[in-house]
């Protein structure tokens, strides 16, 4: 079936639209931007699903574009190749998906510059879609700068009116890029030193994911190029030390590009940390995982602390998908089949769970133009029907039965705990199973603080949530329930995908 | 002699020709004519581009008593040079229509200037490399001292001064090479090299020589020139000087490091570790700056000290990436200059005047962000290949290098910030109450920036073709 579902379709073709949007000669009507946006986003996302099921396993999709006959850049051995396996295919289907939502969540508000905005948000789908897809290091490293401009402007760009966080947002992008550049310039370090030393070793001059091998380099330069590219996904993953960006960047983001820096930009690093430390260099990264194990554990405990000490709504969510990149990376770490199959579940899980988190965040800031915790109170009274939907989504994301991140935090402890690498990951593992009731207290606290209690008199006569928002939650709530209650049909997927 | 002019040297014949009929008519005809000046001068450029294809490439070609020499190498770098002496020439309406003396004047030193610089490339002895450097310089001292007021003469004797000690410590090195190998030609030079065992002294004077020549390159102990030079001149005549100079240093001393000078030992980690501190410094001191010129100034002095330690550690490889990374640099750099001379200089060069350009002129600034994006190295420019193509050089370079690497790698993050300073002022949105200028830009002018803006990223897109040509060069040096 490799035939007629390509994978530079699925990349390029959101691109394409992105500049078709830009160009002068297209509509800058605010809803027939939108809706033609919403419905790219959607046959994207139709086609990312048809890429699942015609998916076989063991048969990834792969293409190859050439220039005039030839590679990209040939003297380097750098092709722009393509190649998706099962992991690959369902994260993109998860981005896909995310930026649906985002893009029927930018109706919130979004109020300005109508046309930049839609294409920037095209044009980053199509770079994230290009680091999920990518069969060559340099390749893969291209989209990973390249997503760096979008995200730029959508983090910093006035598309808001009476915007009261713009000067922050300027600043929190500026931060964001600065991060990130840091980050894959150590990336590229290993990028380049992997690229040379497997050159060297085996004497096959390419950047290709199938062509390189571990065992011919010397262990100690496999380290080296382990450490600078896991500071590189680091950077985006977070890992602690690195992460002053991220809560910054999420707050002051509009509402739909917070989701998808949350759903889907931060599971970058991870996915990184699978196909380069994981797949290429296996042997270093069972020497550096049990380190990284204890840096997870950091990430679990530390953040959920800070998320904990939070006045303001959007903080918390985003302290809170740091808590959960800890568990991401604890997964990885593990280096068996369950933990690598429960980190990609849990990116699923937490993508859509954080989609659903920062919605409700957008919407009542939208009514109650207040996102401190102890000034908001009594929102329950007057919107019971996101209520209902704030719990449910809530629970989902402490970790209770029939929802998807329960089974994904319990595969990633048992992995961990399972883990023959070393002894010290089922120790981090051990830990951080009580540690996980912390986001119980935090995500509590949010809702009891700002749901329940007495409402303000200007805001008797709020509005609770349209058809249009109802829609974005239930499909989030439906999509968690569905990997909840049959998460074997993701896990099976994955797990047979990986080596 | 007849056949040396008629083999190699008929394009630097033909730009003699035209200096010297600029000059006669400069006496006769009115100063005032600048379109015909402008045009008389990109006519002898094209024609001189027209008649590099009779030049006698293959095999090398050596002449006037092996002092000039030829091969696919110095034709690539006449080409590119005189390329951008085409742009040049289109961008100087601005500066000679303020300019109280004769048009004529200006174009017939911009001849001369490119002239010095493709006899820099081809010298083969240290004597026509002296002489054309310094026709090259004095050219560019009387090019930055053209314009009004006293900060361009001020900029002036500054290059002077710095040139002209530069050029004593470069003497200094070649006495010192010729005591040990009794010649001046590099030929012979390089022969009694690889014959004779290299003595520590020979090493020591070709580091003279190479700190000479890279003071015009603003690199480490000479670095400090750039920042007043570029404050002080016109933004057409920075067009010239970040490029055409740049080329011709460059492609001297690569042919230096490759062939004469080669078996030095402690050459490249002199050249390395200058060039490492370049890079910080430059990298550092544009953050505090606002002066879009400044910023270029100390950009210009970074990328030429990444390039430098490229091409110290000699190899061919990374040979043929200096030049990628010239040719892509020295696009963008006209790119830029193009669009500031569209800006004006008479206007502030605060980067708080450019704010919200883009939303007034999208095509112009368009083009202008995108060679800062590609300065920055950002991916679907020609500056992300070339910054990726000269770091695999140098990674292949041994694991010594590696610290070298992740410095440089690291000063592009800080290039970054000071990039991200000048482009995201033309994005941002102004109230109503501050006024946008609206740019108006002469044909020529639109025309070298959306013809350099557009090549960058065609680079970008499509690298591969410019990548063979420049292994094919770097293979026959």
């Amino acid at each position: 079936m490799n035939n007629f579902l390509t994978i530079p379709f699925l990349i390029f073709f959101p691109m394409i639209i992105s500049f078709l949007i830009l160009s002068p000669f297209f509509t800058s009507n605010e809803i027939s931007v939108r809706r033609f946006t919403k419905g790219i986003c959607f046959i994207n996302f139709v086609y990312s699903i048809l890429m699942i099921i015609f998916y076989s396993t063991g048969n990834p999709y792969t293409s190859e574009i050439h220039f005039f006959g030839m590679n990209w850049v040939q003297s380097l051995g750098i092709k722009f190749s393509f190649r998706a396996d099962s992991i690959s295919v369902i994260l993109s289907a998860l981005t896909c998906f995310v930026f649906l939502l985002a893009s029927s969540a930018s109706k919130l508000n979004i109020r300005k510059n109508h046309k930049f905005y839609y294409s920037m948000l095209l044009l980053l789908e199509s770079a994230i879609l290009g680091i999920f897809n990518a069969n060559d290091m340099f390749l893969f490293f291209l989209f990973w700068e390249l997503e760096m401009i979008p995200a730029y402007f959508l983090i910093g760009g006035e598309f808001q009116e009476n915007n009261e966080y713009a000067q922050d947002a300027k600043k929190s992008a500026i931060k964001f890029v600065l991060f990130t550049f840091f980050g894959s310039m150590f990336m590229l370090l290993g990028i380049l030193l992997l690229h040379y030393y497997n050159f060297a070793a085996n004497g096959v001059l390419s950047a290709s994911f199938n062509d390189i091998t571990d065992s011919t380099i010397p262990l100690s330069i496999q380290i080296l190029i382990a450490i600078s590219l896991i500071i590189g996904f680091g950077v985006k993953l977070p890992i602690i030390p690195l992460h002053t960006w991220l809560p910054d960047a999420h707050t002051n983001a509009p509402v739909p590009i917070s989701m998808i820096l949350a759903g889907i930009l931060l599971k970058t690093g991870g996915y990184g940390i699978y196909r380069f430390n994981y797949e290429l260099l296996p042997q270093s990264f069972q020497i550096i995982a049990p380190f990284l194990a204890i840096f997870a554990l950091i990430n679990i405990i530390y953040t959920a602390f800070i998320a904990y000490a939070q006045d303001d709504i959007k903080r918390i969510v985003a302290y809170s998908s740091i808590s959960n990149m800890g568990l991401i990376l604890l997964g990885l770490c593990a280096i068996n089949r369950i933990g690598i199959s429960a980190s990609i579940f849990h990116m699923v899980s937490h993508g859509l769970v954080t989609c659903g988190l920062f919605m409700i965040t957008g919407i009542v800031y939208l009514r109650f133009k207040d996102r401190n915790i102890n000034t908001l109170s009594g929102v329950a009274t007057v919107m019971p029907r996101l209520f209902g939907f704030s719990v449910l989504i809530v629970l989902a994301s402490i970790g209770v039965p029939l929802f998807a991140p329960f089974i994904s935090e319990i595969l990633t402890i048992i992995a961990s705990l399972n883990s023959d690498i070393s002894d010290i990951i089922k120790f981090v593992a051990l830990f951080s199973l009580p540690l996980l009731i912390l986001s119980s207290c935090y995500m509590l606290k949010f809702l009891h603080k700002s749901f329940f209690g007495g409402l303000k008199a200007e805001y008797a006569k709020v509005n609770d949530i349209s058809v249009h928002e109802f829609v974005i939650l239930a499909s989030v709530l439906t999509g968690l329930l569905i990997f909840g209650i049959f998460p074997d049909t993701l896990l099976s997927f994955v797990g047979n995908g990986i080596n | 002699m007849i056949n040396d002019i008629f083999n190699i040297l008929f394009p630097e014949t033909v730009l003699t020709i035209f200096i010297l009929i600029m000059l006669i008519l400069s006496m006769f005809l009115s100063p005032r004519l600048y379109k015909f000046a402008r045009f008389l001068s990109v006519f002898g450029i094209s024609l001189s581009i027209f008649f590099l294809t009779t030049v006698q490439t293959e095999p090398q070609y050596f002449g006037f008593k092996n002092s000039v020499m030829s091969d696919s190498y110095t034709l690539l770098f006449d080409f590119i040079i005189l390329l951008c002496g085409f742009f040049i020439a289109l961008l100087s309406k601005n500066l000679v229509k303020s300019f109280k003396s004769n048009a004529f004047t200006y174009h017939a030193i911009l001849l001369s200037a490119i002239l010095g610089a493709m006899f820099t490339v081809s010298a083969n002895d240290f004597l026509t490399l002296f002489v054309s450097m310094e026709l090259l310089g004095f050219s560019t001292y009387f090019l930055i001292a053209s314009a009004k007021g006293y900060r361009s003469k001020e900029a002036s004797f500054k290059y002077l001064l710095t040139s002209a000690v530069s050029g004593g410590i470069f003497l200094f090195g070649v006495s010192y090479l010729y005591g040990i190998t009794g010649s001046i030609n590099f030929s012979e030079i390089y022969k009694f090299v690889s014959e004779n065992e290299v003595s520590l002294l020979y090493s020591i004077a070709s580091v003279f020589v190479i700190l000479g020549l890279c003071a015009k390159l603003s690199v480490f102990p000479f670095a400090n020139w750039i920042i007043d030079v570029y404050k002080g001149t016109e933004t057409s005549v920075l067009a010239f000087l970040s490029t055409i100079p740049k080329l011709a240093f460059f492609g001297i001393i690569c042919r230096l490091l490759v062939f004469p000078l080669g078996n030095s030992i402690i050459l490249p980690f002199a050249v390395a570790i200058i060039s490492l501190i370049t890079a910080f410094w430059a990298n550092t001191y544009a953050i505090r700056e606002n002066n879009v010129k400044v910023i270029f100034a100390c950009s210009a002095s970074a990328n030429a000290s990444y390039a430098l330690l490229t091409a110290s550690l000699v190899s061919v490889y990374n040979l043929s990436t200096v030049i990628f990374y010239l040719i892509c640099y020295v696009i963008m750099n006209l790119s830029v200059f193009a669009f500031l001379n569209i800006y004006g200089d008479n206007n502030s060069m605060n980067v708080e005047n450019f704010k919200g350009l883009f939303h007034k002129n999208h095509g112009l600034t368009g083009g202008y962000a995108i060679s800062i994006v590609a300065l920055a190295g950002i991916p679907i420019t020609s500056g992300f290949i070339a910054k990726i193509y000269l770091f695999t050089a140098i990674a292949t370079s041994g694991l010594v290098f590696v610290p070298f690497l992740l410095a440089l790698l690291l000063l592009t993050v800080v290039a970054l910030f000071y990039y991200l300073k000048l482009l995201l002022p033309l994005f941002e949105q102004c109230d109503k109450n501050t006024e946008v200028m609206n740019l108006k830009p002469a044909f020529s002018q639109k025309f070298v920036l959306i013809i350099t803006s557009v090549i960058t990223v065609l680079i970008g897109i499509f690298p591969e073709i410019l990548i063979e040509l420049c292994k094919f060069i770097a293979f026959n040096i």
